[in-house]
């Protein structure tokens, strides 16, 4: 049987999840929830302190509490049971909530594993200021190309300080540590043009250490990759010389 | 007492007063205004990065001024505003709140407050060697190493030198303030009982006695690795930048974890107080106690000891494994929970209570909302599939501002709350109420547009256009905020002078000692010795503390112990330092006691300038090298002045003491600065096992260490620190039956051991240094290798201690001679704590710097 990969037909059709998916529908319930429980919560605060406001005359809870005096030894207030059930249903709401997102974790951790289909590698390696793609031939480029509906695996690290490459439309993120390797994978559906990030500052280029990347359709990457051959395309320390960041 | 009892001190209104005050009120008030100064400091740089952000690009700051700007602005909001600031307030109250008359070391603690002035004026300094440091607040390595910092790097210098002067005063803080809550709390007061503020004080200094140390581990590394050229942050030490070349593969994790080992608790440090004063705000402004009190402070207890356990959620991205990563999420989310509780007790004391919206009680509510929202948002960063998307954007910015800046929010209220006490004035309440509406609208306008533009990475000024609008909202929001303050200092300035005079006590339900007495309190805080035996506070005057600490035996003042209100084992009353003869004034400490001395001034001045020479020293320029010659000398010079003065801080003759009632004040001081140094040495053994792990543990030995580096000196050295430990042993037996002779000869011995031990180690080390040898032609020192960097800084650091224990060796052997310490061994004894502490480190260094 011939590998998929090695005759170039797009495997998972679109229908793997990617992490962005994964990502966004997290946090649309979070957002949803976060709001409404603090929104709830603000109210509830703020409803006390107006409703117990002073007010002229008496004292209204005169015979309901007591009213602490000066040189008293402190001691709490009469109410807790209140404190532990609100505490009850908080507590609920949060252990809940995370455990329902760490069945995600496991498969953002490892990625899919799909029958039959080789993902593709890329080193990704970091220096001030920018990034070289390192594919498994070898072949060195400051663009990373990728095909659509393809697994894309990134081992990433760093030539001199700590930086941290994250593509945000594709929420992929991984620290890159000197001596160190990261793990990461994506999957993008969608061919074009995003952009990858650093987000450790690393001196004076921070703010512009970014690079293109590319996600193609399936053949065009294919011949693109086919024509490498492994040579650089030596533009990798381009962006450090325009820079002009002080030298290490 | 009258103003004629003040022993020396100068008025108030005379500037030497304020050199040489030792008091803790003076001290808590120069805390205040010191720490305001770096909140403008650190506010100031602020607006200039949030103008910056107005549009996209570095158009005003440039590129490394940008990156200065947010750098020092987080290092100088974190280290030299907020915790400081809060130490005003737990200087000024938390005696008064205890029922002591002053801190247990009152010079150390003027000591503490000095250290950290001119930590903060080296800080400031840095700003004119070139550039300051500009790799983050979390300064993460090995950018924070000189190959990496552009120019000289001697503002970088600096600036970790500051850090450390810091981190000696933090921790001068923290063993004092807890042997003052552990030895001078008033009769009646168990520790679950002393007011909420004083409570939240103590558990911050734990954690800062603990976390700190870690912190000064990391800092003293990082110096070394920019002065001596040590190479624990580098990972590559031949100038390879190949990632695969790396000879310390372990640096930049080595930093990063050390950091957030610190880290993590420094934001329950900083938090801590701030939920102190919330607390003391709502039970005053409400009319009610807090409810649930108990498992508040439970939480908080809780909170204390696990926030040295939630570390590596900083580091979900790093690489760490899934189990980890596992235990990590569930200790962070386990670390939320009793934060819930707090904020429900809080809302639930309002309850049926007389809710009165005072100032005070606005900052506090305020920062109770912004908390929620800080609270919730942190959620979010608990579930790592979240957390690694949000890692380095403006959502991490925008939830610990919310989180942090809500403590600043609570500690203004705080300011308001004590304002009256500290003063004697009532400020402007309508200015109060005009500076929480603007401070409220512009905390918000500044920090909520971040969430929204969250995807913006954090320290850059290059953004997309689209989030223009909500980082131009900010910038806005930035200067409204800024501008609230200035309501503040007006307002706080003008109403020293035209605000009302307040009584004891202008606020209705407050319960706490300090509003029992005058505003301000005077000098010795009470008319008497504060007891709360009968369930609430009262006054001991001279002839009841005469009548019950001369009692026959002392039976009396067990009688009392066991009958007070607790009732529990804990009421262990005592009056160690009264003996029945002591005359009753004077066992009350009305007398004798001291409030001046100008040598801890002294002292820091000398450490100031040592350390802006020691940033410069590896220039070789002979200004700064005579700058840290001249300062070293004038530190020890003054430490040992400072020994020299006569200085009296009697300790109260009726208090409540547990459980270190059978523990006198030195040794529980003593004790407790060992505790922190255990950590730091900890965090060294610990450094070099990470470095050796990271390397692969048996390639290290035989890859970086020259077959020259033999046991026998180590094993040499080991029984010379033995013996000696054993003659301090001696020492103190001699004292004890007075034998001047026997005390000066076993001092004398430990002495001439341990200058044993360092010659045998620089014998070692200069064999080392000049070997020549195929794998290393030009020696094994510092710079060689991470193997050879990792021996010299642990044992380096070891014999640090050792050559001060030899200082202190040699003055108490002179002491000794001419007749110190007979039938009096205590002073012997703190010595000795000391000496047999560095003998067990080095217990543990011999075998893994020379066997393993």
């Amino acid at each position: 049987m011939v590998p998929h990969a090695a005759i170039g037909v797009p495997l998972h059709g679109g229908d793997v999840r990617a992490p962005a998916d994964v990502f966004n529908s997290i946090f649309e319930v979070f957002l949803v929830l976060g709001t409404a429980v603090g929104v709830l919560v603000v109210t509830y605060t703020l409803y006390h302190a107006i409703k117990y406001r002073e007010t002229a005359g008496e004292d209204p809870y005169a015979d309901k509490v007591e009213r602490p005096s000066m040189g008293e030894m402190p001691t709490g207030g009469s109410g807790g049971r209140k404190v532990f059930y609100s505490f009850g249903i908080s507590a609920i709401i949060v252990v809940s909530l995370i455990a329902w997102t760490y069945s995600s974790l496991a498969y953002v951790e490892d990625g899919p594993q799909i029958a039959g289909e080789e993902d593709i590698t890329v080193q990704v390696e970091g220096f001030r200021f920018g990034w070289a793609f390192i594919y498994p031939n070898g072949h060195e480029a400051s663009t990373l190309k990728v095909p659509r509906n393809r697994v894309v695996r990134l081992e990433v690290t760093s030539r001199d300080v700590f930086h941290n490459f994250g593509i945000p439309e594709l929420r992929v993120k991984a620290d890159a540590i000197p001596g160190q390797t990261t793990d990461a994978w994506f999957t993008a559906s969608e061919t074009g043009t995003y952009q990858a990030k650093c987000y450790e500052l690393c001196g004076s280029g921070h703010s512009v250490m970014v690079a293109p990347v590319e996600v193609m359709p399936q053949d065009e990457y294919q011949s693109w990759y086919a024509g490498t051959n492994g040579t650089q395309n030596g533009s990798s320390n381009q962006t450090a010389a325009s820079v002009g960041g002080a030298p290490a | 007492m009258s103003e004629a009892h003040d022993h020396g001190l100068p008025p108030k209104s005379s500037v030497s007063r304020w050199f040489l005050t030792t008091n803790h009120k003076d001290i808590g008030v120069l805390y205040l205004v010191t720490a305001l100064f770096f909140l403008v400091f650190g506010g100031l740089l602020a607006l200039l990065f949030r103008l910056e952000l107005i549009t996209p690009g570095a158009d005003l700051l440039g590129s490394l001024g940008y990156n200065q700007a947010v750098s020092t602005h987080g290092l100088l909001m974190v280290f030299w505003f907020i915790s400081p600031f809060a130490f005003g307030f737990a200087n000024y109250v938390v005696p008064l709140q205890i029922g002591a008359d002053d801190l247990a070391f009152p010079r150390l603690n003027a000591l503490s407050y000095w250290l950290y002035l001119f930590s903060g004026v080296l800080m400031g300094v840095s700003f004119f060697q070139g550039s300051t440091f500009a790799g983050g607040w979390t300064m993460y390595a090995p950018l924070n190493t000189p190959a990496y910092i552009p120019g000289e790097g001697l503002g970088a210098t600096s600036v970790v030198l500051a850090l450390i002067m810091f981190t000696a005063a933090v921790t001068l803080g923290s063993v004092n303030f807890l042997t003052t809550m552990y030895r001078m709390r008033a009769e009646g007061l168990r520790m679950r009982d002393i007011p909420i503020f004083s409570l939240s004080i103590n558990l911050t200094v734990w954690m800062m006695l603990f976390a700190f140390a870690a912190l000064l581990a990391a800092l003293m590394i990082l110096t070394s690795d920019h002065i001596l050229g040590t190479t624990y942050f580098q990972f590559a030490n031949d100038g390879s930048t190949l990632a695969t070349d790396a000879d310390n593969p372990g640096a930049s994790l080595l930093w990063a974890h050390l950091f957030w080992f610190f880290g993590h608790p420094e934001v329950y440090i900083v938090f801590f107080p701030a939920l102190g004063v919330m607390a003391e705000c709502f039970q005053t402004f409400t009319g009610r106690r807090l409810v649930g009190r108990k498992w508040f402070i439970i939480s908080m207890v809780l909170v204390a000891i696990q926030s040295f356990a939630v570390w590596m959620h900083h580091m979900f991205l790093t690489g760490i494994n899934l189990p980890i990563k596992t235990i990590f999420m569930a200790t962070t989310i386990g670390i939320s929970l009793p934060f819930d509780l707090m904020v429900f007790s809080l809302i639930y004391t309002m309850a049926k209570g007389r809710v009165r919206f005072t100032t005070p009680f606005l900052f506090s509510l305020g920062a109770l909302i912004l908390f929620i929202v800080g609270g919730i948002t942190g959620v979010f960063l608990g579930a790592i599939v979240l957390d690694y998307q949000f890692r380095g954007t403006y959502w991490v910015v925008a939830h610990f501002h919310y989180v942090m800046v809500s403590g600043a929010t609570a500690l203004f209220g705080g300011l308001y709350y004590w304002y009256p006490k500290i003063t004697g004035k009532m400020y402007d309440e309508t200015l109060g109420k005009i500076h929480f509406a603007t401070y409220f609208v512009g905390f918000n306008l500044l920090y909520f547009p971040m969430f929204v533009a969250w995807e913006t990475p954090r320290r850059v000024f290059e953004y997309s256009q689209d989030l223009q609008i909500w980082h131009s909202m900010a910038t806005v929001g930035g200067f409204i905020l800024g501008a609230s303050m200035l309501i503040m200092f007006y307002n706080l300035f003008v109403s020293l002078w035209r605000g009302e005079d307040v009584g004891d006590n202008p606020w209705a339900y407050a319960t706490t000692a300090e509003w029992a007495v005058s505003s301000p309190p005077p000098l010795e805080n009470f008319p008497g010795v504060p007891t709360y035996a009968d369930g609430s506070l009262s006054f001991m005057d001279d002839e009841e503390v005469a009548r019950r600490t001369s009692g026959p035996g002392g039976s009396g003042v067990a009688a009392d112990g066991g009958t007070a209100a607790d009732g529990g084992t804990a009421s262990v009353t005592t009056a160690a330092t009264a003996t029945p003869a002591t005359p009753a004034h004077e066992a009350a400490g009305e007398e004798h006691a001291s409030h001046a001395s100008f040598w801890p001034f002294l002292v820091s001045l000398g450490g100031f300038v040592a350390f802006l020479g020691l940033s410069g020293v590896r220039t070789g320029s002979v200004v700064y090298v005579s700058m840290a010659a001249v300062g070293g000398l004038v530190t020890v010079g003054s430490l040992f002045g400072m020994t020299r003065e006569p200085f009296h801080a009697p300790e109260m003759p009726i208090a409540e003491r547990w459980p270190f009632a059978s523990v006198e004040k030195m040794k529980l001081g003593m004790w407790t600065f060992l505790a922190s140094d255990i950590v730091l040495f900890g965090a060294f053994i610990g450094s070099y096992a990470f470095v050796r792990v990271a390397y692969g543990w048996s390639e290290w030995h035989h890859d970086l260490i020259p077959a020259e580096h033999v046991t026998m000196p180590g094993l040499i050295n080991t029984y010379l620190l033995l013996t000696s430990s054993f003659l301090v042993v001696l020492a103190m037996v001699a004292a004890e039956r007075e034998s001047k002779k026997g005390t000066t000869a076993a001092l004398a011995g430990t002495f001439a051991l341990g200058v044993g031990f360092l010659i045998n180690k620089g014998i070692e080390w200069n064999h080392l240094f000049h070997i020549s040898t195929e794998m290393f032609p030009n020696g094994w020192n510092l710079s060689t290798n991470i193997a050879s960097s990792t021996f010299y800084l642990t044992t380096g650091l070891h014999g640090a201690h050792v050559t001060i224990g030899l200082l202190i060796c040699a003055y108490m052997t002179y002491r000794a001679w001419t007749g110190a310490y007979q039938g009096d061994d205590r002073a012997i004894e703190y010595f000795g704590l000391y000496w047999h502490f560095v003998d067990i480190v080095w217990l543990f260094l011999f075998p893994l710097f020379y066997i393993l």
